[in-house]
């Protein structure tokens, strides 16, 4: 967790990059990865409906950057945001969806079953590799719930709920994981059918750096498909 | 338009030439991304913009060792020889105040001498935006920004791409673009 850290200063203070260039490239290599691994044409429900649950912080925005070009990717999302930071990022990021006609719903769906009617997959970016300590409402309940759905679930970074070193054997068990940057030590307890690695940003001297051995892009590709 | 293993110099370098304004900035983010498809991206951006994003954009390069050149080689053979390609980020469709002024009056006037490939972004740099060019550069590539401008029309390279996926529904409504089919999840698309 601190590696990961540390590298995003690095990005940040050394390079210079700011949090909406890499937030963009991060939500668009989570959308890319989603269209690689589950096609709108293969979606059982009437439309390629997708269900994003946005937590309070940056792992919040990279599933609004997502849901937005998931849109255009010709899929049809739909927002869940209760918790939402005060800060332009965050209010830009909530307009441009909103803008592209992308609803938001005023409360969560109550009941697992609901879930799985309507959206064919849901996005979990609730919690990030920053995430820390108890899970504060209303988010318990949304995991609790979201731990009994059977449509597919694409984690962003970290499967909500999980220790970012250790996992969680009893929390969500999401079939998609798309690792940020680089996978982070909980994805070695990810067991689900689809891991991606996305955030095509880290320039090779950082790599080198903190050794994250990671193999190449394919091509001009964003994502790459580790399983 | 030039993969990797298409490309005939042993190194796969690119000479990347950046303008004050916008169309500049936007090349630096090209650059950079060059680098991580790895390509040997070289840049030359000799008027720097004072905006605080344009100028972190210059730093995300220097960081990732894209090295800057302090002159143009006025010998365009020298560019010819040293590179596969020369991505043309000089004036974008601000054009016309700029073209005259230097440094980019002599950045065009070598430019349109190269025989290597020319991409440009958005508006070949030099050319009306509405009206195209006598005499101007001719680029090989033209990558289009939202949509294409007027003086598209007069286009005459091998290429014509547009990045212009980001543009939301009602914006290309309203502008009545008409945009092609992207395919897959791509941000450009041939024309």
């Amino acid at each position: 967790q601190e590696e990961a850290q540390a590298i995003d200063q690095e990005l940040f203070t050394e390079y210079k990059f700011s949090v909406d260039q890499l937030m963009e490239l991060a939500g668009l290599s989570c959308a890319t990865a989603i269209a690689k691994a589950y096609p709108a044409s293969s979606f059982t429900t009437s439309q390629p409906t997708v269900l994003v649950v946005c937590g309070p912080g940056n792992n919040g925005g990279d599933g609004l950057v997502c849901a937005r070009h998931l849109k255009m990717f010709g899929y049809e999302p739909t927002v869940y945001y209760p918790k939402r930071p005060n800060k332009p990022l965050f209010e830009g990021l909530t307009t441009q969806c909103q803008k592209m006609d992308i609803p938001f719903l005023p409360e969560f769906p109550a009941e697992a079953a609901l879930i799985d009617e309507l959206y064919g997959l849901v996005v979990d970016a609730i919690f990030g590799f920053s995430f820390k300590g108890a899970v504060r409402e209303p988010f318990g309940s949304i995991l609790g719930t979201l731990e009994r759905i059977t449509v597919p679930i694409a984690s962003i970074d970290i499967p909500s709920g999980w220790d970012v070193e250790k996992g969680k054997a009893d929390g969500l068990q999401p079939d998609m994981l798309i690792s940020l940057t680089a996978p982070k030590k909980a994805a070695m307890h990810f067991t689900g059918r689809y891991h991606f690695l996305g955030g095509r940003f880290v320039p090779a001297t950082l790599q080198e750096k903190y050794a994250l051995n990671l193999p190449p892009y394919p091509e001009t590709d964003c994502v790459l498909q580790l399983t | 338009a030039f993969p990797l293993p298409s490309l005939p110099r042993k190194q796969p370098t690119v000479l990347v030439v950046c303008g004050p304004a916008q169309n500049g900035a936007i090349g630096l983010v090209c650059a950079r991304h060059l680098r991580i498809f790895d390509y040997e991206p070289t840049i030359f951006y000799p008027k720097r913009s004072p905006d605080p994003l344009y100028r972190d954009f210059t730093t995300q390069c220097e960081k990732m060792d894209i090295p800057f050149l302090s002159s143009l080689p006025t010998e365009v053979q020298l560019i010819n020889d040293a590179y596969n390609a020369v991505v043309d980020a000089v004036l974008g469709a601000e054009g016309e105040a700029g073209e005259g002024r230097e440094p980019c009056a002599a950045i065009l006037a070598t430019l349109k001498h190269v025989r290597i490939p020319i991409v440009s972004l958005d508006v070949p740099s030099g050319w009306d935006v509405e009206a195209g060019s006598s005499g101007g550069i001719s680029p090989d590539v033209l990558v289009s920004l939202s949509a294409p401008k007027q003086c598209a029309r007069r286009f005459l390279g091998r290429q014509h791409f547009v990045a212009g996926r980001f543009l939301p529904y009602d914006v290309q409504k309203k502008f009545e673009l008409n945009p092609p089919e992207y395919p897959g999840t791509e941000c450009v698309v041939a024309l």
